[in-house]
């Protein structure tokens, strides 16, 4: 019988389901020093950890929105490979979170439609909002964030983790945003290991298949963040 | 086949395959256990297993009904009878077996199929490769159906036709899918055409490890399994090139 060759460009390549994560944080005037310093370390840690975990490497896809006086993407999504590491971010202005929050929600909407547009899997998309304060923009825009986010979260279509900064911010707002889980309060600014701890978690959630529910390690918190 | 990843974190295959040809009916069926499911081994072999008998004891009377629901609700009640009793006897509960299930059954010049959930269903009609069924990943990539989901019935999907210009059907499961079927374009790659070639050219004598047989169990080990963490089946029923009937691996 004739040997059975099947080569390469007889199979396909399919392209790694993505884990889409939203980072929406304060920008504003509050977190100037080490809040912003130690923020921005911590992102461009995360960024590092996503690079050396294989699957979180091919998985992971990362934009960031940052709110003060307004709301804006100053990290578009992108992998890892063409994420621009953090230098500084100014600190300034007031806390417009309900305008931050709509964006990062926009933004993810638009991406899952590429992907769906591409025929690209992608897992339950992530959404991390950090602030040292409370919201002081749009009260229509806030509830707004808070409906959306309630009603994505509910339904099982956004994992959400609400951080609170230091001792100002305003757990009863991010409670509002995180219904399935109570906010983090961080202890001191453990943003790094905060960040080590999302990227296991992204990584957890990549190498999950149909079927799976992925428990987060929220024992890992301990230590370094309030439940 | 165990997967790289089932391997690295020592859990067992959660795939299981099956063939059953009696009173002129074949049926292949293929079921993928749910990764966090217990004891999903089980709930896919006692899936298979029912699920080829069914469709073999009953293909009459599920082809001639035109009522797709009603046969889609009789197949699925069934699976669920079947993994209830087998929770009962392994002490767990039904969840704790949730697989999917794929299958094609022959008679004569017709067919059916069935699927429920992730993996895809392939045949080649007229020479030409084509996709029957293709994956239920619901929104999310680490979500799908089983037959255990309620409602799974209403997901289910059935099919039906004549096997005239059909040459052969193929079956597997989503890490098998990885290699052979194009999530962008939903299509499926060539190596499908192969494959139920070398099925359909087999020879016919019965030996206990036949050649061809090997050779795909090779393919499956090597190429397809390598390029994904996921367990790996696949079954494939084809037409034997010098005879009118479908045969099967």
């Amino acid at each position: 019988m004739a040997q059975l060759n099947i080569e390469t460009e007889d199979l396909v390549e399919n392209p790694t389901p993505r884990v889409p994560v939203a980072i929406c944080i304060d920008t504003s005037g509050s977190m100037s020093g080490d809040p912003i310093r130690e923020l921005v370390a911590g992102v461009n840690q995360f960024y590092d950890a996503i690079d050396e975990d294989d699957d979180a490497h091919d998985a992971a896809e990362v934009c960031i929105v940052e709110f003060n006086s307004g709301a804006k993407v100053i990290q578009e999504f992108a992998s890892v490979e063409r994420l621009q590491r953090i230098t500084t971010i100014a600190p300034t202005g007031r806390t417009y979170m309900g305008e931050g929050v709509n964006l990062a929600l926009d933004t993810l909407d638009a991406r899952k439609r590429l992907y769906s547009d591409n025929g690209v899997l992608y897992y339950q998309p992530w959404l991390v909002l950090m602030t040292d304060g409370g919201p002081n923009g749009d009260r229509a825009a806030l509830d707004r964030a808070v409906q959306r986010v309630t009603d994505l979260a509910g339904n099982k279509k956004l994992t959400v983790f609400a951080i609170g900064i230091g001792a100002g911010a305003d757990m009863d707002v991010l409670a509002r945003f995180s219904p399935t889980r109570p906010p983090l309060r961080l202890q001191g600014l453990h943003f790094k290991e905060f960040f080590e701890w999302l990227s296991k978690s992204v990584a957890r959630v990549s190498q999950s298949s149909p079927g799976d529910t992925v428990k987060l390690d929220l024992a890992g918190l301990a230590g370094w963040a309030e439940l | 086949m165990r997967g790289r990843g089932h391997a690295e974190d020592g859990t067992v295959c959660q795939d299981r395959t099956q063939y059953l040809s009696r009173g002129g009916v074949q049926a292949i069926c293929l079921s993928d256990g749910a990764g966090t499911a217990t004891r999903s081994e089980y709930g896919a072999q006692a899936i298979t297993d029912a699920g080829s008998r069914f469709l073999v004891d009953n293909f009459e009377e599920l082809i001639a009904n035109d009522d797709g629901r009603a046969v889609k609700e009789a197949v699925s009640q069934h699976l669920l009878g079947v993994l209830a009793r087998t929770a009962d006897r392994l002490g767990c509960q039904v969840a704790d077996l949730a697989a999917t299930f794929l299958a094609v059954a022959v008679s004569g010049d017709r067919f059916i199929a069935v699927h429920t959930g992730d993996g895809v269903i392939g045949y080649v009609k007229d020479g030409t490769l084509r996709l029957m069924s293709s994956p239920d990943n619901s929104e999310f990539a680490n979500q799908t159906t089983f037959v255990t989901t309620r409602g799974a019935a209403t997901s289910t999907r059935l099919f039906r036709g004549e096997t005239d210009e059909i040459s052969g059907f193929i079956v597997m499961s989503d890490g098998t899918g990885a290699s052979l079927y194009n999530s962008r374009s939903a299509t499926l790659a060539r190596a499908c055409s192969t494959l139920i070639s070398v099925v359909g050219r087999a020879p016919t004598a019965q030996v206990r490890n036949p050649t061809f047989k090997k050779q795909l169990r090779r393919v499956v080990d090597t190429t397809i399994r390598n390029r994904t963490k996921d367990d790996c089946s696949l079954a494939i029923l084809a037409r034997a090139s010098n005879a009118g009937h479908l045969d099967t691996p």
